[in-house]
């Protein structure tokens, strides 16, 4: 609980909101790459991306720190804590007995990448950095009023 | 007789709530896409019911003592509901109510400490000037 402490904890949203987006990006990008891992002897597809968050000092020693020295535990921001791919969602077949890595039948396996939901989930991440670039504002102006105190 | 009288220390006060609700309110936005987190809050109202409650014989009901205030952190609670499906239950529109709401009381407070440095100067300066 130091004097920046809440701009740190702003600025750790704005990190992962920013990780968030290259996530994001990196899966747009990628949207036809049909030749990311090579597994088993063939190309695979690439795998959407998506980030995990979890709560910043939300940990034992900090619960532990908290019912020793009673400290007001605010909280210390938000963390990516892994990128995981999504081995679920079944990719488009699509028809392209021409392609390199069509199959047997002529099928080639597209990334399972859904453009629309990346610019949900971009939207998402816009709105959320910019919630948190308020937060550091308010909290930068009333730093400033502060300095204020006691001058004439 | 006490130079400062008490309002400054029960100004102090005011600001370290108002400091604390923003490291409260920069965590809950903070973490507005985190599965499962619960929002949190600082409550200041249930010490101030203490205090009223505790301070003895006023001369008004209305009146109540701050000068004995302990030196308690403000209480940081846990909201335990959630808005989202993801568990979630940061209200973005109640957070930044909030953040307008404190911005306004801590700017107040800064006021009101700061006119009473001025006062105090104005006394030391003997009224002049």
């Amino acid at each position: 609980m130091t004097m920046f402490h809440s701009m740190n904890t702003t600025t750790s949203a704005l990190t992962a909101q920013r990780l968030r987006m290259d996530v994001i990006s990196s899966n747009m990008a990628n949207v036809d790459t049909t030749r990311a891992t090579f597994e088993n002897g063939e190309w695979q597809p690439y795998k959407r991306k998506s980030v995990v968050l979890k709560p910043q000092g939300e940990h034992f020693s900090s619960f532990l720190h908290t019912a020793m020295y009673k400290p007001s535990n605010a909280g210390q921001g938000v963390t990516v804590s892994r990128i995981i791919e999504d081995n679920e969602t079944p990719g488009e077949l699509l028809y392209d007995p021409e392609h390199p890595d069509a199959n047997a039948e002529g099928y080639v396996e597209m990334p399972n990448v859904d453009p629309l939901r990346e610019m949900v989930d971009l939207m998402s991440a816009t709105r959320s950095y910019e919630g948190n670039v308020t937060v550091f504002n308010a909290n930068k102006s009333m730093m400033m009023q502060a300095l204020q105190i006691g001058r004439s | 007789m006490n130079l400062f009288s008490g309002t400054i220390t029960s100004l102090e006060r005011g600001l370290d709530y108002s400091a604390v609700k923003q490291k409260v309110i920069a965590n809950n936005v903070a973490n507005v896409d985190t599965p499962g987190y619960k929002s949190k809050d600082v409550s200041f109202k249930s010490i101030l019911q203490n205090e009223i409650q505790l301070s003895s014989n006023p001369a008004d009901p209305r009146h109540f003592d701050l000068s004995n205030t302990q030196n308690d952190a403000p209480a940081i609670t846990r909201r335990p509901y959630s808005i989202r499906e993801n568990g979630n239950g940061v209200d973005m529109d109640k957070e930044m109510a909030d953040l307008a709401t404190n911005q306004i009381y801590y700017n107040s407070l800064i006021e009101r400490i700061g006119g009473k440095f001025g006062s105090l100067n104005s006394v030391i300066k003997g009224g002049g000037q």
